[in-house]
């Protein structure tokens, strides 16, 4: 039968955030699962690591800020939350944040931490 | 029917899937999700429920006409539901925003149950795996 | 614990394939479908260090049907009812697309 582990979501958001929705999209799932006190995990990798940078602003180009609502993690308890180290060098980008409890890790760190969820959905 | 999962999985029947569909109707790559799912049912896997999002939705959408010679993703929805009973669940924020609403434009596909990501989180609860196409 | 991994982009085009090779764990399974059969000849193949025990599998039809030629020494051939399976079969499933 299905396994009494409790079951965990991972988010892996690899897509910058003013070009698409995907960001957005992968927000709203977050906010549902946390508002029915799913346990997940936020992990982003590629250009996905944009949507944390500080100093953004979507207003300048008439694009809704849904970064804003990154703060309000803590409300869902959402406080598990990754970036991939690789993909910050890639980019030349500093571990320079627009909220707290991000955690960078290294590849293999980045790798071990998404096997310790169950559902993995990617945008 | 015939039972996969008790001869591949063994002992532990681990075969509730539900599956997630972010491509539109026009695209190959929702041919390839209809025949996955397809498969899974012929082969006895307990699909309790498709949720469709992102562009997705646009399955749902009534008016949506496919040349007659090209790969008809509606109407192969409509034979898996029908023939299995398969629960496609819309998720109308998604759907709105793409012009495909049960209030104003009354294009809904009746096959498709109206739900938001309240469903998802059900479906993630209820399955062995979700997987996403 | 391992984790399917359903490949459907060309590495050629999108970045997937490389960071799906990023996130790879000891005995994990990759399976090239659509488009992601375009990899099979791709120079990033070679950055799988072998001690991971990474298995690589193809979609036959999804390969025949674009024309790209499947290295039996190296992919192992499956059909859908294989992907069905392997959904099963693993831990996790993550669909880079």
């Amino acid at each position: 039968m299905a396994d009494t582990l409790i079951k965990s979501l991972a988010l892996l958001n690899t897509k910058a955030p003013y070009s698409n929705t995907a960001g957005k999209d992968a927000l709203d799932i977050a906010l549902i699962f946390g508002s029915f006190e799913q346990k997940v995990s936020l992990f982003f990798q590629g250009d996905g690591v944009w949507q944390l940078m500080a100093g953004q602003n979507g207003s300048i180009i008439s694009v809704k800020d849904y970064l804003k609502t990154f703060a309000a993690f803590e409300f869902y308890d959402i406080d598990t939350i990754y970036v991939c180290q690789t993909s910050l060098t890639q980019r030349n980008l500093p571990a320079n944040f627009h909220i707290e409890q991000v955690q960078v890790l290294n590849q293999q760190a980045f790798a071990q931490q998404l096997t310790l969820h169950q559902t993995i959905l990617r945008f | 029917m015939y039972n996969f999962s008790c001869t591949i999985f063994r002992n532990k029947t681990v075969n509730k899937l539900a599956v997630m569909i972010t491509t539109p109707p026009y695209s190959n790559l929702s041919v390839t999700a209809l025949d996955y799912i397809e498969t899974a049912l012929k082969n006895g896997v307990e699909l309790i429920g498709v949720f469709f999002y992102q562009d997705g939705v646009l399955h749902a959408d009534a008016h949506v006409q496919i040349a007659s010679d090209e790969f008809q993703a509606i109407s192969h929805w409509r034979k898996l539901h029908q023939a299995y009973k398969l629960p496609l669940y819309l998720c109308i924020t998604a759907a709105e925003k793409r012009g495909i609403s049960d209030e104003q434009t009354q294009n809904i596909s009746p096959i498709f149950t109206i739900s938001g990501l309240g469903e998802l989180v059900e479906l993630s609860t209820m399955a062995d795996r979700l997987v996403q196409f | 614990m391992a984790t399917l991994h359903i490949v459907r982009q060309s590495a050629y085009n999108t970045d997937d394939f490389a960071q799906c090779l990023q996130v790879l764990n000891t005995n994990d399974v990759i399976v090239f479908i659509d488009d992601g059969c375009y990899n099979l000849q791709h120079s990033l193949l070679n950055t799988i260090e072998s001690s991971k025990n990474i298995q690589l599998q193809v979609i036959t039809q999804h390969a025949s049907a674009r024309a790209v030629s499947i290295n039996d020494a190296i992919f192992t051939k499956i059909t859908m009812d294989d992907l069905v399976s392997l959904t099963f079969e693993n831990d996790r499933v993550i669909t880079w697309q």
